[in-house]
C-alpha cells in the first residue's frame, strides 16, 4: 500500500495498513524552521551548518525536503500557489540567520536587515517605499501582521476595498499548479494537499492585507472582529463576493490539477479561542457556513477531493455545523483546548469527519513535556482518533520553535511503534 | 436606580457607543452622581458582559463592542471622577511579554479590568521585563497583569518574574498572568500570585489580589 492509497482509506473511515502521517502538507501542519534544522541534525540528514529553506515566511516554517519526509515516512505533501504570505515570490533564495541562530535561507525579497529596535519588518510584495506590513519582533521566531488600518467611515466604506486580494488566478499560476500537480503525482506516492487560496473567509491572518501595500476597508483585527456584530450586511457582502471569484476559480484550478489531488485545503480561519467559541455559533451558522458550503458543494459534486478546514480553539458547537457546510477533514483538533476531549470528539463525529491532528499537544506536553509524556499522549490519541480510520496523524497545529528533539523523536518513534492497525 | 443609568447600563451591553456618549453626557448635566454613573451604569454593565462571556453566552466581537462602548462613556466621565468619591479599585499595570505581539487578549483584560474600575497602565505588546519593572518602580502599580499567546514567549514571563524579584519589587506588587498556553499550574511554577483563564475572571483575579 503506498501512501496515496493509505490516506484515501483513511478519508473515507477506513482502517489502513497504519495511520497516515503529515508533516508539512500544510500551512498549519508543518514545523517552524528552527526545530526542522534541529530535528536534520538530530537524524544526521545534513553536516551542521546546513541552512534551510523558510517556505513559509510568516510563521517561519521550514522546507520538508524528500529525505526527512522518508525518515519519518510522511504520507503527503503540498501543492500551493507561489505567491506567498507578504505577495512575493519565494525564489532567489539568500542565507540569513534566525533569531535562535539557525541557519536558513529566505527568498530574495525578504528583508533581513533590522530596524533600530533590533526588529525584522517585512514589505508587501517587498516594496520598501510603502510602511512596512509585518514585523518579527527582537528575538522572536514568528511574524505578526501591522496594522495599517486608513481612516474610514460608514458612508465611504466600500465592499471592494476589502476584496483587493481576492482575483481570479493568474494563467501561470495554473500553467504552474498542472505542471507541479503532473510531477508530484509521478514522482512520489503521496497524497497531495492542494492549498486553495482565497476560500477562508474573514481569516483573520490575512484580515490585515499583509500581501497588498496600501490596505483598504476594514483592516484592523479588533474592528474586523467587531464588524462581524455591527456591520453584518457589509461582511456578508465581501463574503458573497470572495464566494463567487472563488467558484470562478475553481473549474480552472480543477482543469489544471485534476483528480491528482486528494485533499483540497479550503480554510484556516480561525473559530475558536481557548475556552470557547471566538464568535457566537450563530454568526458562524448566517455570516459564514453558506459560503462555505457553496464552496464545498461544487467541490464534491464535480471532483473526488476531500476539503479540509482548519480552526483552532474550542469548537464544539459548530462541529456539527462545519460538517453540514460539506467539509470533510477537520483540523488541527485542539484537544487542549475546553470542551474537546479526543473521545468525545470521536465518538459524536468520528464517522462524519476525519480529524487530521490532535495527535499531541503542542501547547503543553510536545514543548514541555517529558518524552515519556509525549510517548504516553500519542499511543493514546492513536488508539482513539485511529479506530475505524477517519485519522491523519499530526500535532495540533505546526510544531513550534524550541521544541526539544528527544520529545519529537518520541512522537515519532511512537507513531512508528503503535500506528499500525 | 435613575431611568437614565438603566438606560447607559443597556447602552454598554449592547455597545451603543453614541447612546452612550448622550446618556454619560445628559446624565453629568442633569447633575446625577459620577459614582452612579460609573457604578450602576457602567461597571455593571461590564460586570453582566463578563459574566455572560464567562457562560459561553456572549463571545470576543460582543465583548470588544461593549468594551469600545464603555471606554467612550468613561472618556465624558474622567474630567469629573477626582472630583468625585469615586475610590479606584487599584493600579495595574499591564502588557504582552517580550517577543510576544498578540494583544487581544490582553486588551480585553485591559478593559474589563478598567471597566470594573481599575486604573490601567498598559505597556503595549512586546514588553521587556525592564519596562515592567520600571512602571512598577514609577508608576506605585499594585498589580503587573502579563499576557503571552505563544509558548515560545512564556518564559519572557517567568524572566520578568525575576527581573521583578532582583529590582526588589516583587515585595509590593502582585503578578498575575494568561494568555492561551498559560496555566494554573504554570502560574504557580513561575512564582506568579494569579492566574485567569480569560478576561472576565481576570478582574477576579485582581480583585481577590488587591485584598490579600
Amino acid at each position: 500500500m503506498n501512501s496515496r492509497e493509505r490516506v484515501q482509506l483513511a478519508l473515507n473511515h477506513k482502517e489502513a495498513d497504519r495511520v497516515p502521517l503529515d508533516l508539512g502538507g500544510s500551512g498549519q501542519t508543518g514545523m517552524h524552521v528552527s526545530t526542522v534544522y534541529a530535528l536534520r541534525q538530530a537524524l544526521k540528514l545534513d553536516p551542521p551548518g546546513t541552512p534551510i529553506k523558510v517556505i513559509e515566511l510568516f510563521q517561519m516554517l521550514g522546507e520538508i525536503k524528500p529525505d526527512l519526509q522518508d525518515a519519518l515516512d510522511v504520507d503527503v505533501i503540498s501543492l500551493s500557489g507561489r505567491i506567498n504570505f507578504f505577495g512575493f515570490k519565494n525564489e532567489g533564495w539568500k542565507p540569513w540567520t534566525t533569531f535562535d541562530g539557525t541557519p536558513v535561507l529566505v527568498p530574495e525579497l525578504f528583508n533581513t536587515e533590522p530596524d533600530e529596535h533590533g526588529e525584522i519588518l517585512m514589505y508587501a510584495q517587498g516594496d520598501t517605499s510603502m510602511p512596512p506590513c509585518a514585523k518579527m519582533p527582537n528575538g522572536g521566531y514568528y511574524f505578526d501582521s501591522i496594522m495599517r488600518q486608513l481612516p474610514f467611515d460608514d458612508d465611504s466604506l466600500k465592499v471592494e476595498d476589502n476584496l483587493e486580494e481576492f482575483g481570479p488566478v493568474p494563467d501561470d499560476e495554473l500553467e504552474y499548479l498542472k505542471t507541479e500537480s503532473e510531477k508530484l503525482y509521478a514522482e512520489t506516492d503521496k497524497a497531495i494537499v492542494l492549498g486553495l487560496g482565497g476560500m477562508a473567509y474573514g481569516d483573520i491572518a490575512l484580515v490585515p492585507g499583509p500581501t497588498l501595500k496600501n490596505p483598504k476597508g476594514i483592516r484592523d483585527i479588533t474592528e474586523w472582529y467587531m464588524s462581524t456584530v455591527t456591520r453584518q450586511d457589509y461582511i456578508s457582502q465581501v463574503f458573497e463576493r470572495q464566494c463567487e471569484i472563488a467558484l470562478e476559480n475553481l473549474p480552472k484550478i480543477y482543469a489544471a490539477v485534476g483528480n491528482r489531488v486528494t485533499v483540497a485545503w479550503v480554510s484556516g480561519t480561525d473559530f475558536g479561542a481557548q475556552n470557547n467559541c471566538f464568535i457566537s455559533p450563530k454568526a458562524f451558522r448566517s455570516l459564514y457556513k453558506p459560503f462555505y458550503k457553496r464552496v464545498n458543494d461544487w467541490i464534491h459534486q464535480n471532483t473526488t477531493w476531500k476539503t479540509f478546514i482548519h480552526s483552532c480553539g474550542s469548537i464544539l458547537p459548530i462541529i456539527p455545523d462545519i460538517i453540514e457546510a460539506g467539509f470533510d477533514i477537520l483540523n488541527p483538533v485542539q484537544t487542549s483546548a475546553a470542551n474537546m476531549d479526543p473521545t468525545v470528539l470521536k465518538t459524536r463525529f468520528g464517522d462524519q469527519v476525519t480529524f487530521w491532528g490532535g495527535g499531541v499537544d503542542t501547547q503543553k506536553d510536545l514543548p514541555f513535556g517529558t518524552p515519556d509524556d509525549v510517548r504516553t499522549q500519542v499511543r493514546e490519541r492513536l488508539q482513539i482518533f485511529g479506530n475505524g480510520g477517519g485519522f491523519v496523524f499530526n500535532p495540533i497545529h505546526n510544531v513550534q520553535a524550541q521544541v526539544p528533539i528527544e520529545n519529537l523523536l518520541a512522537m515519532y518513534e511512537t507513531i512508528r511503534d503503535y500506528g499500525r492497525y | 436606580m435613575e431611568p437614565i443609568i438603566k438606560e447607559i447600563h443597556t447602552n454598554v451591553m449592547e455597545g451603543n457607543v453614541t447612546s452612550v456618549k448622550a446618556n454619560v453626557q445628559a446624565a453629568i448635566d442633569a447633575g446625577i452622581p459620577v459614582s452612579d454613573i460609573l457604578n450602576d451604569g457602567m461597571i455593571a454593565a461590564m460586570a453582566e458582559v463578563g459574566h455572560l462571556f464567562e457562560e459561553g453566552e456572549c463571545f470576543v466581537p460582543e465583548m470588544l463592542i461593549a468594551a469600545r462602548a464603555m471606554q467612550t462613556g468613561l472618556a465624558l466621565l474622567k474630567p469629573h471622577l477626582k472630583n468625585a468619591e469615586v475610590v479606584s479599585a487599584g493600579k495595574v499595570v499591564v502588557g504582552t511579554v517580550k517577543g510576544d505581539l498578540h494583544d487581544i487578549g490582553k486588551n480585553l483584560v485591559a478593559m474589563m479590568l478598567e471597566g470594573a474600575g481599575f486604573e490601567i497602565i498598559d505597556l503595549g505588546t512586546d514588553v521587556p521585563a525592564e519596562k515592567f519593572v520600571e512602571a512598577v518602580r514609577n508608576q506605585g502599580a499594585q498589580i503587573v497583569a502579563m499576557s503571552a499567546l505563544l509558548t515560545t514567549t512564556m518564559p519572557s514571563i517567568k524572566n520578568t518574574i525575576d527581573a521583578l524579584n532582583a529590582a526588589g519589587l516583587r515585595g509590593q506588587v502582585k503578578v498575575m498572568i494568561g494568555g492561551a498556553p498559560v496555566t494554573q499550574n504554570y502560574a504557580n511554577q513561575v512564582g506568579a500570585d494569579g492566574f485567569a483563564p480569560d478576561a472576565s475572571r481576570a478582574v477576579a483575579t485582581a480583585k481577590e489580589l488587591m485584598a490579600t
